[in-house]
């Protein structure tokens, strides 16, 4: 098997990285579809005011005329109970849950890879208090978690986040632990503190680096559970405030009219779905990209 | 002669990847006679073990036969559907495998593997056999490759034997069916000399017990003198020479044989090089020193009683099989790790910001972080020592002139890098820092022997250069016949005999060193004979039991 290997090794060697991970990734039709949902979905995101038919609908706006229309050529999703435009504010609500992914993992994120390295490197108390810490965080369920902070505070996008955030960084921090504690070690992490390096260099110049990989790969296929419980909170009622579209409020408000106005309900659902598949399938194809097992 | 056991005809093999094709092999013709022993020989990447997966049939899915015709006992294997294919796998040959370890899946114990192995080469051949039966046959065959105990043997899980006891588990595996030819992939490759050598002579005496043919697969010149009769050299995918042993080892006709066996260390002989002794003053000494690892019942002395000294200049070689201590001595004497009790004393001032030691590691796939360049790699040794801008690239390009290689590699990736060149960076690192000492961990044991002799010999050159010191970790004997000036073998945590390379070799005094030597594997016959002679007892002495 090794020789085997290194005989590809050799043979690999005038291909750059960059263009093998490239040829992974561009063979894997799953990836390609992936990156072209999320592509697509960012972009509606970005020109919902300009791209939407009825961008006044995303308000408190009353049409009675127009109520629990099904979909046609003019309303592609149907309108609903007071006879606003669902494509419109399916759109629109696709801005919130990219906003509230953005705002979840972009505070876990780092939060959750800097304790994950620490706790990784250094070992002895500091390990076991993070690793404490996170554990007991994760034995919490996330749902009943979410719902009491958002019952202490304000029901809106900001309090939702600041929910969701609360308990994401532990499972970035588990993760990385674990890459972190195998990298450390490896014999250039030993070589590198001989050579005189500090603590800060170790962690963030040489760990950090063997890190990304596992850390995009997590945080894309996270945005997808991130944008899954901010439609539960908002479906709950513990999300967004009404006047404003978004996904899960939007199936809520749909549900007390199924069958009947199945439109509703679907729709949002299906955008939800779209979503959340396309940074699945990307995570997959990153995974697959970066040659990780599992 | 009628059909040979295996002939090997025009083979062609490529290998598929990112969209772009290679041939591995090209135009292999062989042929193994039956009882015959025959040796396919070569460096990383010539396409040894390719060959060998061709004829079992285990090629990874990306390679394709394109041409040519692989023949078991007169029958193209290559035109056999599947099944008919797999049916040989046992019956008509044979594999041992490389690595003991990860050959066995770690939950299951060594017997349960045996049975399941027998019970479908039974299924296949339509013969019904109980549990108590097959039971028999395995420990039968266990007796076979010399486990004295089958009973225990078939009881344990694969982490509760040693290596030596492992391979031999796996010798027996290929044995269950009588095979007419066995391949054996580097076997004991991974194992300390002493075993790797008892390892040689079971495949040896089974060969010539059972009248099996032996296909050989190694990089190693000393085990093919040993178990072969026909030797095959490979390179790049090539045949460049097929001849009989003797010939081959002692008039090699193809410029890359020679270069090959020239690259072999020998052990005795003219070609022996050896290093002047240093008379200058100690650098670090060690006294007394004793390391304990765990705690309670679990504790054991890695290190006992072990007193050295490093003096300027030398290269001092600190010999001995796993698990004996010495990469422990090492780092105790450089200061990363902390003597239970003794002393470690640095002779003389160190210069501020410049380090005593720096180390060279064993592995350099390792060593070097996959994510950081060549460039990155080396700065942060120079940046520790207060050089920026300008002057930092000149020490830089200064540092590549030392270990040649050209600047532009500065900006590689290590996967970018042949092992022989990430050990060259990994050199220039540890040389960033200005140390007085360099302590090679096994410095070449993860590269072929002919990049070995370049590496060996740009130590060598630096060591003039830059008025170095080495202390050298190896359990590679004939290397360190020629490296370094004075030897110590540990065995066990002590130090068993010590003194001035040459000496240690002409008049062994300890029987442990003896048996090291006489374990290696050399190339020429005349090495053979000036070995150390060994009494059996002694080996049992101080041998790994591999046989209780």
């Amino acid at each position: 098997m090794a020789q085997i290997k290194m005989a590809l090794d050799g043979a690999d060697k005038d291909l750059s990285a960059g263009y093998m991970m490239w040829y992974r990734f561009s063979r894997n039709p799953a990836a390609v579809i992936g990156t072209l949902i999320v592509l697509s979905a960012v972009i509606c995101a970005l020109l919902a005011p300009w791209i939407t038919p009825r961008p006044q609908d995303v308000g408190a706006v009353v049409n009675f005329r127009a109520r629990h229309l099904p979909p046609d050529a003019q309303h592609w999703f149907g309108t609903d109970k007071v006879g606003r435009d669902i494509f419109s504010r399916a759109i629109f609500g696709l801005r919130i849950s990219l906003l509230l992914v953005i705002g979840v993992l972009g505070i876990s994120v780092p939060i959750g890879t800097v304790l994950g390295l620490v706790a990784g490197y250094a070992g002895g108390w500091t390990e076991r208090l993070i690793t404490g810490l996170t554990n007991v965080m994760l034995a919490m369920p996330p749902l009943v978690m979410a719902l009491a902070v958002s019952n202490l505070l304000q029901p809106t996008l900001m309090n939702a986040m600041i929910a969701i955030t609360l308990l994401w960084w532990t499972w970035h921090a588990r993760l990385i632990y674990a890459v972190s504690k195998s990298v450390a070690s490896e014999d250039y992490i030993e070589a590198a503190r001989i050579a005189g390096a500090g603590p800060l260099h170790i962690l963030f110049r040489e760990i950090l680096p063997n890190c990304i990989s596992v850390i995009s790969v997590k945080t894309t296929l996270d945005a997808a559970f991130v944008i899954l419980f901010g439609a539960t909170l908002s479906f709950l009622g513990f999300g967004v405030k009404p006047p404003t579209p978004d996904l899960g409020s939007m199936v809520a408000d749909g549900r007390q009219f199924m069958p009947d106005f199945w439109w509703e309900v679907l729709c949002p659902g299906a955008v939800i779905l779209y979503v959340t598949l396309g940074f699945n399938l990307l995570g997959d194809g990153l995974r697959d990209m970066f040659d990780m097992e599992g | 002669m009628s059909d040979p056991l295996l002939k090997v005809e025009g083979l062609d093999v490529l290998f598929t990847a990112y969209g772009q094709t290679r041939q591995v092999l090209r135009d292999i013709s062989f042929t193994v006679g039956a009882g015959e022993r025959v040796a396919l020989i070569g460096e990383t990447g010539s396409g040894k073990s390719v060959t060998a997966k061709a004829i079992l049939g285990t090629l990874p899915r990306n390679a394709t036969v394109s041409a040519g015709r692989i023949e078991v006992e007169g029958r193209n294997v290559l035109d056999l559907p599947r099944s008919a294919r797999d049916a040989l796998k046992g019956q008509a040959f044979s594999l041992i495998m490389q690595d003991p370890l990860s050959s066995f899946n770690p939950v299951f114990k060594i017997g349960s593997h045996l049975d399941d192995v027998l019970r479908y080469a039974d299924r296949r051949a339509g013969v019904r056999a109980s549990t108590s039966e097959r039971r028999a046959r395995i420990a039968a065959v266990l007796r076979r490759v010399q486990l004295a105990d089958p009973e225990r043997v078939m009881n344990a899980y694969p982490s509760e034997l040693s290596g030596g006891m492992r391979q031999r588990v796996l010798i027996g595996l290929a044995l269950l069916h009588q095979p007419k030819l066995l391949i054996a992939d580097e076997p004991g490759t991974a194992l300390d000399v002493t075993t790797q050598d008892e390892i040689l002579n079971l495949i040896n005496t089974l060969v010539a017990e059972e009248g099996m043919a032996l296909l050989m697969i190694t990089h190693n010149l000393g085990v093919v003198r040993k178990v072969a009769d026909r030797v095959v050299v490979m390179r790049h995918g090539d045949i460049v020479e097929t001849g009989p042993c003797t010939q081959i080892l002692h008039a090699p006709a193809h410029d890359y044989t020679k270069g090959l066996l020239d690259a072999v260390p020998p052990l005795y002989g003219a070609r022996v090089q050896t290093q002047e002794l240093s008379e200058k003053p100690a650098i670090v000494s060690a006294n007394a020193l004793y390391k304990e690892f765990g705690r309670g019942a679990r504790r054991f002395q890695a290190v006992r009683d072990v007193t050295v000294t490093l003096r300027e200049g030398e290269i001092f070689g600190l010999a001995g099989e796993s698990g004996s201590g010495k990469t422990t001595v090492a780092r105790m004497m450089m200061g990363l790790a902390r003597p239970t009790t003794g002393t470690v004393t640095v002779e003389g001032t160190p210069n501020p910001g410049r380090p005593l030691a720096q180390i060279v590691y064993q592995n350099p796939g390792t060593s070097l972080n996959p994510k950081r360049t060549v460039k990155q790699s080396l700065s942060l040794p120079l940046k520790r020592a207060g050089l920026a801008g300008a002057a930092r690239d000149a020490r830089l390009a200064e540092l590549m002139g030392l270990v040649r290689l050209p600047v532009s590699y500065l900006a590689k990736y290590p996967h970018e890098l042949s092992g022989g060149q990430k050990q060259r960076v990994a050199i220039a690192r540890a040389l960033a820092a200005d140390p007085k000492v360099l302590i090679l961990d096994e410095p070449t044991a993860a590269l072929d022997v002919s990049v070995q002799k370049t590496v060996i010999e740009l130590l060598l050159q630096l060591r003039a250069e830059l008025g170095l010191t080495y202390f050298m970790i190896s359990h590679d004997l004939s290397l360190m016949r020629n490296f370094c000036s004075r030897l110590a073998i540990m065995l066990r945590g002590e130090i068993v005999e010590e003194g001035p390379t040459p000496q240690v070799f002409a008049a062994p005094q300890h029987p442990y060193t003896r048996a090291l030597i006489a374990a290696i594997p050399v190339v020429t016959d005349a090495e053979e004979r000036l070995k150390p002679a060994v009494t059996p007892e002694e080996r049992q002495a101080f041998l790994v039991t591999t046989t209780d």
